[in-house]
């Protein structure tokens, strides 16, 4: 096969490799990537900053399911990781120590919530969708910090100590970290599961073209709707996760102007890919974490790579990865190093 | 199987169709043609739901549609091609016709089955982004998607717009091996294409049904049809 005339209609020859592995095995290749990722850095970095960025990355994927896949722009995002936040550390507090329950109610009521505010939310689109997002993120706030002083404890916050569980004791770090990992892990097994069957091409389309998609038969409402509850749930998680991992809930964590970060992390990562929002959480929390050490005003700098990657290189970090993966796969060298042939 | 009794429609205020009656029926290829703003485009649009008439009624297969969304349309059987050759194209050609089979409820390999053999050579592209497919294949690939499930009526505007005449001979020729199968309305302006395929002609002129034509000696005299475009 002559590789420099490898057509733009088919398939890279790497990629055609990587295609007869069989599903299963492509899956735990996928998973052992990430978990390596998470892994290798942590020397680099703390355990402490690297469960930061699991959590960071799983409420990253969730906005990206909705972004990336699905095209709505949120702006109040927040309100879920933040609704599930809350509600893993009243249940702890005042109910059951118990931290599996604790997260199972976190992520049930923020899937609940993005239920009910997602029938009146999903019949937006553009810059409505991204505003009444942001209102909802700041009556959350608002509503956190005021009205329910008496069980949120307002801007002061609360202590969130979990009950050892067996061997679960989430105040060990170590075993925080690979429960993290575990939760991350099947986030990420869940949306690629969901993102590659035809619900995911549904979503996509619904992205391109939202009448055509209504013209092949979809009732596109129930399918946007859906698609918002699963990523407010999935928010819920890295909620839950955050409030059990600084044993600590404050109304921080239902900020409206933290939803930048999650919009940042997407874009630099590469939207529309779970190694998109991966990378880009990490890189984003990276830059958030340590620049600040070094520059002033760290924010700046965020501001002008968001010029850059709109202007210039919106495929993101993850998606010029792709490319250059490809790249390298149509030159002879790459493709005989896979055959082991002899130039 | 269709019948459209005296509809109005009107975008805002401006009234674009004025007492359109059709009658389709089942195993008919009828032809709607006129000049370019008669409301062609708009009485599929409204046949198909995305447009609702002021007055009138439309009946398919005995039950009044004209108040249902477009989705609901596709789920009886009424399947529509639109005048942009609008594919998904960050989708590969195989999703597109996934896409359909998952609404249609019918197994993916079936509906490629529907798809190829319309088109053979669509087997080459199905991994390609429809977004890369030329005017022509993503034409096909929409003829080809709208036989997904179990269509029954075909409703499909301008399919050899923007062409070329080899690529037209093989829609020409797709739509003449369909024939037996669905039954159609099609909006076109190719005049030996309407000849050669029609069963029924409607002439629609600044909104208004100006002509029926059921007799085949009528259909196929091309110039007296090109005195109404």
């Amino acid at each position: 096969m002559d590789n420099d005339k490898v057509s733009l209609h088919k398939p890279t020859a790497l990629a055609e490799e990587f295609m007869k592995i069989p599903k299963k095995e492509r899956g735990a290749i996928n998973f052992l990537a990430v978990a390596t990722f998470f892994l290798l850095i942590t020397p680099l970095l703390s355990m402490h900053r690297v469960i930061d960025f699991m959590i960071f990355c799983i409420f990253a994927m969730s906005f990206d399911l909705l972004y990336g896949y699905m095209g709505r722009l949120s702006f109040g995002q927040m309100l879920y990781l933040g609704t599930g936040a809350y509600i893993c550390g009243l249940f702890v507090k005042y109910v059951n120590g118990n931290p599996l329950l604790a997260i199972f109610f976190g992520i049930a009521f923020a899937g609940l919530l993005a239920m009910l505010l997602g029938l009146i939310i999903v019949r937006t689109t553009g810059a409505c969708f991204a505003l009444i997002n942001l209102a909802f993120n700041h009556i959350g706030f608002f509503l956190v910090l005021s009205p329910l002083r008496p069980i949120t404890r307002g801007e002061d916050g609360f202590g969130v100590i979990a009950s050892k569980l067996g061997f679960l004791n989430l105040g060990s770090r170590p075993i925080m970290f690979v429960f993290v990992l575990l939760c991350l892990l099947i986030v990420f097994y869940f949306l690629r599961q969901l993102t590659s069957s035809p619900y995911g091409i549904l979503i996509r389309s619904i992205k391109e073209d939202e009448t055509r998609v209504r013209f092949v038969g979809y009732n596109t409402f129930f399918y946007k709707w859906l698609t918002f509850v699963i990523a407010g749930a999935i928010a819920g998680l890295a909620g839950s996760l955050t409030a059990l991992n600084y044993n600590y809930v404050n109304p921080n964590s239902m900020d409206v102007h933290a939803n930048v970060g999650v919009v940042f992390a997407c874009l630099i990562g590469g939207a529309g890919h779970l190694y998109g929002a991966l990378v880009g959480g990490v890189i984003y929390m990276v830059i958030s974490n340590f620049l600040a050490y070094y520059i002033y005003r760290w924010e700046m700098f965020l501001g002008f790579s968001l010029l850059l990657i709109v202007f210039r290189f919106r495929m993101g970090v993850w998606g010029y990865i792709q490319r250059l993966w490809e790249y390298l796969a149509t030159r002879k060298g790459a493709l005989k190093f896979m055959k082991k042939e002899a130039i | 199987m269709l019948q459209i009794k005296n509809i109005d429609v009107a975008y805002g205020h401006a009234k674009v169709l004025h007492d359109v009656s059709l009658d389709i029926e089942k195993g008919q290829m009828a032809f709607l043609i006129g000049r370019n703003g008669a409301g062609k485009t708009t009485l599929l649009k409204t046949v198909i739901g995305l447009l609702k008439p002021q007055m009138g009624s439309i009946i398919y297969e005995g039950k009044e549609i004209s108040n249902l969304p477009p989705e609901e349309h596709y789920l009886k059987g009424l399947r529509y091609v639109g005048q942009e050759k609008k594919v998904f194209g960050n989708l590969t050609v195989r999703e597109n016709i996934e896409l359909a089979a998952f609404a249609s409820r019918e197994p993916i390999d079936t509906s490629l089955e529907k798809v190829i053999s319309i088109y053979p050579k669509i087997k080459d592209f199905l991994k390609t982004k429809a977004g890369q497919l030329s005017g022509g294949q993503r034409q096909i690939l929409l003829v080809g998607r709208a036989l997904v499930g179990d269509p029954k009526l075909l409703l499909i505007d301008e399919p050899t717009q923007g062409l070329a005449a080899i690529v037209i001979e093989e829609v020409v020729n797709i739509l003449s091996r369909l024939k037996e199968q669905v039954s159609a309305v099609i909006v076109e302006k190719n005049l030996a294409m309407v000849t050669r395929l029609a069963d029924k002609i409607y002439i629609l002129k600044e909104g208004k049904v100006a002509k029926e034509i059921r007799n085949k000696s009528e259909i196929s005299d091309i110039k007296g049809l090109e005195e109404y475009l």
